[in-house]
């Protein structure tokens, strides 16, 4: 009798973990995207936050200090680690990207102090979402430079 | 030399543990006490061998032998030497063989000295330490060999990264070790007694371990987080970053498998739960290892995959499947005995704490992993932001500190109905004072008026059973209160270590709460001497200096805080740019308080040094985690501490547990806070100004008491300072227009011999009273910060304004003519 009870709790509080879960996913996960496939999302990718990795064009980088405001202009890299690893390496790939006219380009702005790291070639990861501007508005910029360090840094940092 | 001396040290400990695992189950088969021995002495020898390469390792950082590749990668010759110890754990490779050491050790200790209840168990147990430490010590060997050597030998190692310098990382990492491999023992003893037939008493026997495991993960993470929040200058302190979340989830298995292990030994049951629990507890511990070197977690952080994880997959599925099918297995013989309560007493809420501590657990596998899984589920991939973890834990959280907080009402509910009542009661008030205090101080949002209420809730009961076990024992032995609540603590240190671990919970609930629903983040541009107003704060930046450190440049930006017209203090935040490494290391600044850190972050500035762009953080209530986080690991080391030992081991373990725990609240406080200059007595405006006394040039003197009636403008300024050789004509010209209408005018020269003051009075034919700081009272008593300062003091002797650096002309007359135009 009061070991169904405990199944029943026990069962109660999974279905409810389980539509956190679900539910959050759905409001406020967001779509991991190469450029490309937001690019083919068109007007849809609009609906949602959307995660978008890309390299950056140093000579698009603009900032305004005073509101503070960056905007930059990104390039299609692979979004499969494997893939990138097939094409010689994360600075080999963001190299040919920068370097490539035909690929797909997403502009990006952010509101907030232009970091460092910005710059020519690095590994862009932006969050935020697809104004009807067609510009990435973004909340969140990470980057990552292809040099040995900051490659090395988070495999010291990890343990 | 020395990285063959440390390969062959591994590799016979490899051999060691391989020979004492085999020699253990040889032992088990034949029933030999001979074979058991020699096991156990190969297994002490393998702990001596790689204790051993441990020391060897640190020889070679310490004689910077840079034939070794890691010493190369970590470290340098400008390195400080606790650094170059530190350096053997800040990469892959040492940090594998410390592990193995580690584990070695524990395992050395766990099967020399096993407790009563479970010393039949210890040959099997001693098999299955066997088999993990040779993986770990053959990975060390094999696939990350810290003392592989380089075929030319450099002349200077690379040093070791910026962001690792710093007591809270040169801690965590050991502390997380020490949760780690402690986790072991009990899933060792756990399998031990499953393959042996089930021992239920393996819960007890390897309570110690299970206690000292759950400690350095606790310790571990929170060191982990305030590093994060000191260094890492984001201002935040839990990002739920993949390589956080690694950490966390075994720490939620091992506290659930604490509060399982607790039923199982008041023989209630929980048999099944704690196998599970500690073989997932293990697992999460190789999966973390795994998921960090593999690629698996898609992260913003560039792992280097490296070969490693396929390794560590083929650890996981094998002791998955070896733990699943034991408890299968002896399933039947287990369920026999299980809780026969009611959902609404001290076995049920347990049962639910249990399914709560998996379900976060699960909760934060899924998010963690939830780009490969949406990946393989629906072919797009979704990432779980910070925001997902908030909405996901959040709820689960507040349940926990509910429970917290009904589970000791509850389980006395059978007890005694009268007490009940007034425990309702007192319980109800402290609900109502968490939800009042914080709403009085500002905090008004429902949502974490919710949630402080729970905290108020949670810890009223707590302090309940401290308070009620003292008067309840003080009334049967007619002790005083507080003998009789120091008996209580001294001889049910697991029980009341427990609740002051809940305690330290529901104070760092506060914090959490505070922090993540009151954010509070602003960019602004700081120009020189302009003030700035931000949130409830004014900030003006006196100027920005950039000077040479060591193997660094830094650049800093000196910002005054005011609260209103009240001085707060000057908070410096630095960016640190180091020769070997192109990225930027930013040194935020922060001003603790009870209700609020105020953090500042150093983000940007133009070419000539007059503005700055500053992040401004405001983290409401953290203090409360960090306190809240000192209580949590002095409940857990109350709750280690070894029960009716001799009086000499009581010392040292007290010693040791105070030693800890002033070593954590100094890598928590007392660590570089980005920067923060005290610089606290320079009067604010509206304060009485400091009296002086200066003897002037001409051999008169003068005080500030005895002009008062005047307005008088104070210049603290040197002859060596540019900018205040500069400023002298101005202050001049200002002198020659205002003499005449009730100002007067003083020149304390700061740091300088007469000469030099002489010389500079003379070259700009300064004609105002000029005099020597001996001794730099005056510079002390206004608290400077450095020169030029200008103090305006009103007729009544009352700071009117104060100027940090060269004063512009147009600004001291606007500050007089203000003054003078009030009087008249």
């Amino acid at each position: 009798m009061s070991k169904r009870n405990f199944i029943v709790a026990g069962m109660l509080v999974v279905v409810a973990v389980g539509y956190l879960i679900i539910s959050s996913t759905g409001s406020t996960a967001s779509f991991f995207l190469t450029i490309e496939e937001v690019l083919a999302m068109g007007a849809e990718a609009q609906e949602r936050s959307l995660t978008v990795s890309g390299a950056v064009i140093g000579d698009s980088i603009a900032y305004d200090a005073s509101q503070p405001q960056v905007t930059f202009t990104m390039v299609q890299i692979p979004g499969d680690p494997k893939a990138v690893e097939a094409a010689g390496g994360l600075a080999t790939v963001l190299h040919a990207a920068v370097t490539d006219p035909n690929a797909a380009r997403l502009d990006v702005v952010y509101n907030g102090v232009r970091p460092d790291l910005l710059q020519d070639e690095a590994q862009a990861i932006v969050r935020g979402r697809i104004e009807p501007d067609g510009r990435l508005h973004a909340d969140e910029l990470l980057l990552k430079c292809p040099s040995r360090y900051a490659e090395e840094i988070p495999e010291q940092i990890e343990d | 030399m020395l990285g063959d001396l440390g390969s062959i040290l591994t590799a016979l400990a490899f051999v060691a543990t391989v020979y004492g695992g085999g020699a253990a189950f040889v032992s088990i088969r034949r029933s030999d006490p001979r074979w058991w021995e020699s096991a156990r002495h190969a297994l002490y020898g393998a702990a001596a061998l790689l204790g051993l390469a441990i020391v060897v390792l640190v020889q070679a950082f310490l004689s910077n032998d840079f034939g070794i590749r890691y010493v190369v990668q970590h470290s340098s010759r400008v390195l400080p030497g606790y650094l170059k110890v530190s350096a053997v754990w800040a990469g892959q490779e040492g940090s594998l063989l410390l592990w193995s050491f580690l584990q070695a050790l524990f395992a050395a200790l766990a099967i020399g000295r096993p407790g009563e209840r479970v010393r039949s168990l210890a040959p099997w147990a001693a098999v299955v330490l066997g088999v993990i430490g040779a993986f770990f010590i053959g990975v060390s060997l094999l696939l990350s060999n810290p003392f592989a050597m380089l075929p030319a030998i450099p002349a200077d190692g690379q040093g070791m990264n910026p962001l690792l310098r710093h007591p809270g990382m040169i801690f965590h990492p050991p502390a997380m070790y020490v949760g780690y491999v402690g986790l072991a023992i009990p899933f060792a003893y756990a399998m031990a007694s499953l393959i042996a037939g089930g021992n239920v008493r393996w819960t007890t026997g390897t309570r110690t371990w299970t206690l000292v495991a759950w400690l350095g993960l606790s310790l571990g993470l929170l060191l982990g987080m305030r590093w994060a929040y000191d260094v890492l200058g984001w201002g935040g302190y839990w990002g739920w970053d993949p390589v956080e979340n690694a950490g966390l989830m075994p720490w939620f298995t091992a506290t659930a498998l604490l509060h399982g292990a607790v039923m199982q030994d008041e023989r209630r049951g929980f048999r099944i739960w704690n196998y599970v629990l500690v073989s997932l507890s293990f697992v999460l511990v190789l999966f973390g290892t795994f998921a960090t070197r593999s690629g698996v977690i898609q992260s913003v952080h560039a792992y280097a995959a490296s070969d490693l994880g396929a390794y560590f997959l083929g650890a996981i599925v094998v002791t998955l499947a070896a733990s699943a099918g034991l408890i299968a297995y002896r399933g039947i013989a287990l369920r026999s005995e299980t809780s026969t309560e009611s959902l609404i007493s001290r076995d049920g809420l347990f049962f639910l704490t249990v399914v709560l501590f998996l379900m976060l657990t699960v909760s934060v596998f899924v998010g963690s992993v939830l780009p490969t899984l949406s990946h393989m589920l629906t072919g797009q991939s979704f990432e779980a932001g910070p925001a997902w973890f908030d909405r996901v834990t959040g709820p689960q959280f507040g349940a926990l500190v509910l429970l917290l907080g009904v589970c000791p009402l509850v389980g006395r509910a059978v007890a005694v109905v009268r007490r009940v009542r007034q425990w309702v009661w007192l319980a109800g008030i402290g609900a109502a004072i968490g939800a009042i205090a914080p709403a009085l101080a500002g905090f008004t949002d429902p949502m974490s008026l919710i949630g402080f209420s729970l905290t108020g809730l949670a810890g009223a009961t707590a302090l309940i059973e401290f308070g009620e076990g003292a008067v309840r024992r003080a009334r049967s032995t007619g002790e005083a209160p507080l003998n009789a609540l120091w008996a209580l603590l001294r001889n049910q240190r697991r029980k009341y270590g427990g609740y002051l671990v809940h305690l330290g919970v529901v104070l760092m609930a506060v914090g959490v709460l505070g922090t993540r629903l009151y954010p509070f983040e602003r960019d602004v541009v700081l120009a020189s001497g302009e003030p700035q107003q931000v949130g409830d704060y004014t900030l003006v930046m006196d100027m920005m200096s950039q000077e040479r450190v060591d193997d660094h440049v830094s650049t800093s930006a000196s910002i005054n805080v005011y609260d209103g017209t009240e001085y707060l203090v000057t908070l410096v935040p630095k960016v640190d740019r180091y020769d070997n490494y192109d990225q930027p290391y930013s040194v935020p600044a922060l001003r603790p308080a009870l209700k609020e850190d105020l953090y500042l972050i150093l983000s940007g500035w133009d070419g000539a040094g007059t503005s700055a762009t500053v992040r401004v953080v405001v983290n409401a209530l953290a203090n409360f985690l960090w306190a809240g986080g000192l209580v949590f690991l002095a409940g857990g080391a109350m709750a280690l501490w070894p029960r009716s030992a001799k009086v000499y081991w009581n010392v040292l373990a007290g010693v040791t547990a105070a030693g800890l725990l002033i070593g954590s609240g100094w890598s928590m406080w007392g660590a570089p806070h980005g920067a923060v200059s005290s610089g606290g007595q320079r009067p604010a405006v509206g304060q009485p100004a400091p009296d002086f006394q200066l003897a002037l040039l001409d051999g008169s003197a003068t005080s500030l008491a005895s002009m008062r009636g005047e307005v008088v403008v104070l210049n603290i300024w040197a002859p060596w300072c540019p900018t205040c050789r500069n400023n002298l004509p101005v202050l001049e010209d200002i002198w020659i227009a205002y003499r005449n209408r009730g100002v007067a005018f003083v020149g304390a020269a700061y740091q300088t011999d007469r000469a030099d003051m002489e010389e500079s009075v003379d070259l700009h034919g300064l004609t105002y009273p000029v005099g020597l700081d001996a001794g730099d009272r005056i510079a002390e008593a206004y608290g400077i910060t450095g020169v030029p300062e200008t103090f305006v003091v009103d007729a009544e002797g009352r700071i009117a304004y104060v100027h940090i650096g060269p004063v512009a002309e147009a600004v001291l007359r606007a500050e007089l003519d203000a003054l003078l135009e009030g009087r008249q």
